[in-house]
């Protein structure tokens, strides 16, 4: 099902899915394309209002539909719009990552980033570093095989 | 019917045969270690994997023919179009040995339902293709109920051989055509049969054994079933019960399922079937938000009902072997034996 | 026991209660018992056998059960944690509820083994509980204990810790091979409270309801991630899964990490607010770039 990713690792394109807030990472990501900085072209970006409204259960819903990495990325600590989506979202992930990493999923497939409006050059910097890490883990094959056995 | 005999030995050999002939064998296998272990029934490759003497695997044989998951046909969308794939319906060989009697009999009496109107291909298909080696038992413990509604731990319904455990291996009795052609075919590994005696004092004691556990006749209790849909004891009985179906994901004859369609990528996907309960909410909930069985005491009334009355009203088969794993597996006590019990005093007293 | 008794048959005469939720013989050992006639309050038991959180029954999912209103149930120090958790997230009011606390040193594994509290016997559930009497009660019974017996066998949540991603992976797939979705966890936890559980959403489906891995892996990690600071850690669940998936060790995962980071141990003080629904502005963000 989902996407055939090459097994092959030198030609393998990792397919990362971001998950971002729209007040500080989104504009933060438009401000980076628009100042044509060089990032992997791996990100594929889903915009949400807050990252309070990043449920974790978006993370597994892209490795099922055959995400590599994800990215969830959202206002720094007292930026956020709604006053405390992003307290929430932390805590929430904290969790999240132990869990997720406890059942067999690599943490260095997940990507937390506090990226703001003005922060550009950040966010290139987050995606450019997944990319890398991801690359260097291989295809999750493991969530894909998964699947052919279903 | 004919009988045989068949060694520790030559069970350890036929497993090895059976498996190069490209059969599959399934058998109670226990895996895992320390407190993680489990016996089920499952694949073996090698006769040490078989586990014949630790009792009832913890769920039934019931997922050989219908597992809790399975295709029904895959679909492609192309432009305004649908391309559908079919799934096979024809089978891998094979031969489960060691099913308990209450197991065996199971899939002969869930039969029924899957020829009623509609033939359901999937079922027949791994029917056919299984072979059914039961082997006798001697009470697994108090909640083995299965001389209460006309089996027995040495019951041969739905099996195929019946092996009857006696000193240094098995006497076995060859009850269908498929247990025939399993003997014509590794005719070598079974020799004369020599112990009809010692294993007919087993059978007995075993017998003798269940028998204690629970004395009802089905008769009386489906006719009250029939004329109590409405009484006060269904709201007394289920209080404890949580509605997790725990009791029909383990029972044998349970055998509801759900369909669903899945999306696999966007253009994609599979209508699957899947397993399902009358006792958890969501079964009869309406999209209109009514549910006509709304709480728990109705569901559990529809589990008893479906079992001992609508099931045998229909197809003069009582819908449970007695194998008392719904007893053993409810987190909340609830059992069926003492249910059943009442119910018979209720009826009329014990039979 | 006998203090027990006439405790129920008191409550049940004064009609300060409907009902005592409490523990009887059954056939297979102590079971719930639904206690309304104060004649009948002689079936109430209490020992080592009484495994079962009855705070579940509290839980307004169970329509049954809701008309009974006043409700007397009793609890182990576990379960009085499971009643504070209700309360706390406004399931269930104080004033609705009569506590009955029993003194505990920790329960078998299951009701129908013998009682006998050995290191071999006891629930994995009693390993570290730190309390021996509920304070959340409003009568308190039984014997003074004395602490559950350490069980042995090796740590399981170390042993998982100290294992490669790709390792416990493998670990985990296999024992989830075996889920058949039957959600008898969700049914029978206390803490599990949604009128409608996102496994049964259909539009649109998040969970997969299909028992393949795929729907499987989702399910619990899903699970475990919305008891994140509710598991009161009575291993229920585990209990009553049938096909023996060892549910606890990722809620003890879970539980560990809420407590290191949050400082938040699970407790029978309604009071505290829950560690998810709260934040502080310097919790820790060590992963967070
Ligand atoms: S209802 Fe209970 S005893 Fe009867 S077949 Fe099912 S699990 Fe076994
Ligand atoms: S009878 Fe027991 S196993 Fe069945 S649904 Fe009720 S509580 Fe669950
Ligand atoms: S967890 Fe604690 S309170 Fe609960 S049964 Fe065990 S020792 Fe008793
Ligand atoms: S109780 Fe066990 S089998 Fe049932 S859904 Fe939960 S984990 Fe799966
Ligand atoms: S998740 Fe399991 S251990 Fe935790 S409260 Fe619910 S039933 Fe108890």
């Amino acid at each position: 099902m989902a996407a055939k990713t090459s097994t092959d690792k030198a030609s393998f394109k990792p397919r990362i899915a971001a998950f971002v807030c729209n007040w500080c990472t989104y504009t933060g990501a438009d401000l980076a394309g628009t100042s044509r900085l060089q990032m992997a072209p791996n990100v594929r970006i889903i915009r949400l209002p807050c990252t309070g409204r990043i449920d974790p259960l978006f993370i597994i819903k892209a490795f099922e539909r055959g995400a590599d990495g994800v990215i969830v990325s959202g206002c720094h600590p007292a930026d956020c719009h709604y006053t405390s989506g992003n307290y929430h979202a932390r805590r929430r992930f904290a969790v999240a990552r132990d869990v997720f990493g406890f059942m067999g999923i690599d943490p260095k497939r997940i990507t937390f980033s506090w990226v703001s409006a003005s922060e550009g050059g950040k966010w290139a910097e987050v995606v450019n570093d997944t990319t890398a890490r991801v690359q260097e883990l291989g295809p999750f094959s493991a969530y894909r095989e998964m699947e052919a056995r279903v | 019917m004919s009988a045989k005999t068949l060694t520790q030995a030559d069970l350890a050999s036929l497993v090895g045969d059976l498996v190069a002939a490209g059969t599959r064998v399934v058998a109670p296998s226990r895996t895992g270690v320390g407190p993680l272990q489990h016996l089920d029934y499952r694949e073996i490759k090698k006769a040490d994997e078989m586990t014949l003497d630790a009792g009832l695997p913890k769920r039934s044989i019931k997922e050989l023919f219908f597992p809790p998951t399975e295709v029904l046909f895959r679909w492609k969308q192309k432009k305004n179009d649908f391309e559908l794939q079919e799934v096979e319906t024809k089978f891998q060989k094979t031969v489960v040995i060691g099913a308990r009697p209450c197991d065996a009999a199971a899939p002969e009496i869930v039969d029924r339902l899957m020829n009623w109107d509609y033939k359901d291909e999937l079922w027949n298909g791994r029917r056919e293709a299984t072979t059914i080696v039961a082997l006798a038992c001697d009470g697994q413990d108090k909640s083995c109920f299965c001389t209460a509604v006309g089996l027995g731990p040495d019951s041969t319904k739905g099996a195929d051989v019946l092996l009857v455990p006696v000193k240094g291996g098995y006497h076995a009795e060859i009850l269908t055509a498929k247990g025939e052609a399993l003997v014509k075919d590794f005719g070598k590994r079974f020799g004369e049969a020599k112990s009809a005696d010692e294993a007919g004092k087993f059978r007995e004691t075993a017998r003798a054994k269940v028998e204690g556990n629970l004395k009802v006749d089905p008769k009386p209790i489906r006719t009250w079933l029939d004329g109590h849909f409405e009484d006060k004891y269904w709201g007394e009985i289920a209080l404890r019960c949580h509605g997790c179906g725990a009791c029909a994901s383990v029972c044998p004859t349970c055998h509801c399922f759900d369909i669903v369609d899945e999306p696999e990528g966007i253009y994609e996907g599979a209508r699957r079937r899947n397993w399902d309960t009358c006792q958890t909410g969501k079964f009869t909930l309406h999209g209109s938000g009514h549910n006509p069985r709304g709480t728990q005491n109705m569901r559990f009334r529809q589990r008893v009902t479906h079992k001992f009355a609508i099931y045998p009203r229909k197809f003069e088969e009582i819908l449970c072997t007695g194998c008392g794993r719904c007893a053993r597996a409810c987190p909340g006590g609830m059992d069926l034996l003492e249910i059943l019990s009442d119910i018979g005093q209720m009826a009329g007293g014990a039979a | 026991m006998q203090a027990l008794q006439e405790l129920a048959r008191k409550l049940l005469t004064d009609k300060t209660a409907n009902v005592v939720i409490g523990w009887g013989q059954g056939p297979r050992g102590p079971r719930p018992i639904f206690v309304t006639q104060p004649e009948h309050a002689d079936r109430l038991i209490f020992d080592t056998r009484c495994v079962h959180n009855l705070a579940t029954y509290l839980n307004p999912r169970r329509a049954h059960l809701v008309p009974f209103v006043k409700k007397a149930v009793v609890v182990k120090p576990c379960d009085a944690r499971a009643v504070a958790g209700l309360i706390r997230e406004t399931q269930v009011k104080r004033e609705d509820v009569v506590l009955i606390g029993m003194r505990c040193g920790g329960v078998v594994r299951d009701s129908d083994m013998d009682g006998k509290l050995t290191e071999a016997t006891v629930s994995p559930r009693c390993m570290d509980c730190p309390d021996r009497e509920p304070k959340l009660a409003d009568h308190l019974m039984g014997e003074e204990a004395s602490a559950p017996p350490k069980g042995k066998g090796p740590d399981m949540i170390a042993k998982l810790d100290a294992m490669s991603p790709a390792e416990r992976w493998e670990f985990w797939q296999k024992e989830l091979e075996r889920c058949v979705r039957c959600h008898a966890c969700r049914e029978v936890c206390p803490m599990c409270f949604c009128d409608r559980c996102i496994a049964d959403k259909s539009m649109p489906q998040w969970i997969e309801s299909s028992p393949h891995p795929r729907g499987n892996l989702s399910w619990q990690m899903t699970r475990v991630m919305h008891m994140a600071g509710r598991c009161v850690g009575c291993g229920e669940c585990t209990r009553a899964c049938p096909v023996d998936i060892p549910l606890g060790l990722i809620l003890r995962k879970m539980t560990q990490t809420v407590e290191e980071r949050f400082g938040y141990r699970v407790s029978d003080d309604p009071t505290v607010p829950a560690p998810m629904g709260a934040y502080r502005l310097d919790d820790k963000q060590e992963f967070i770039l």
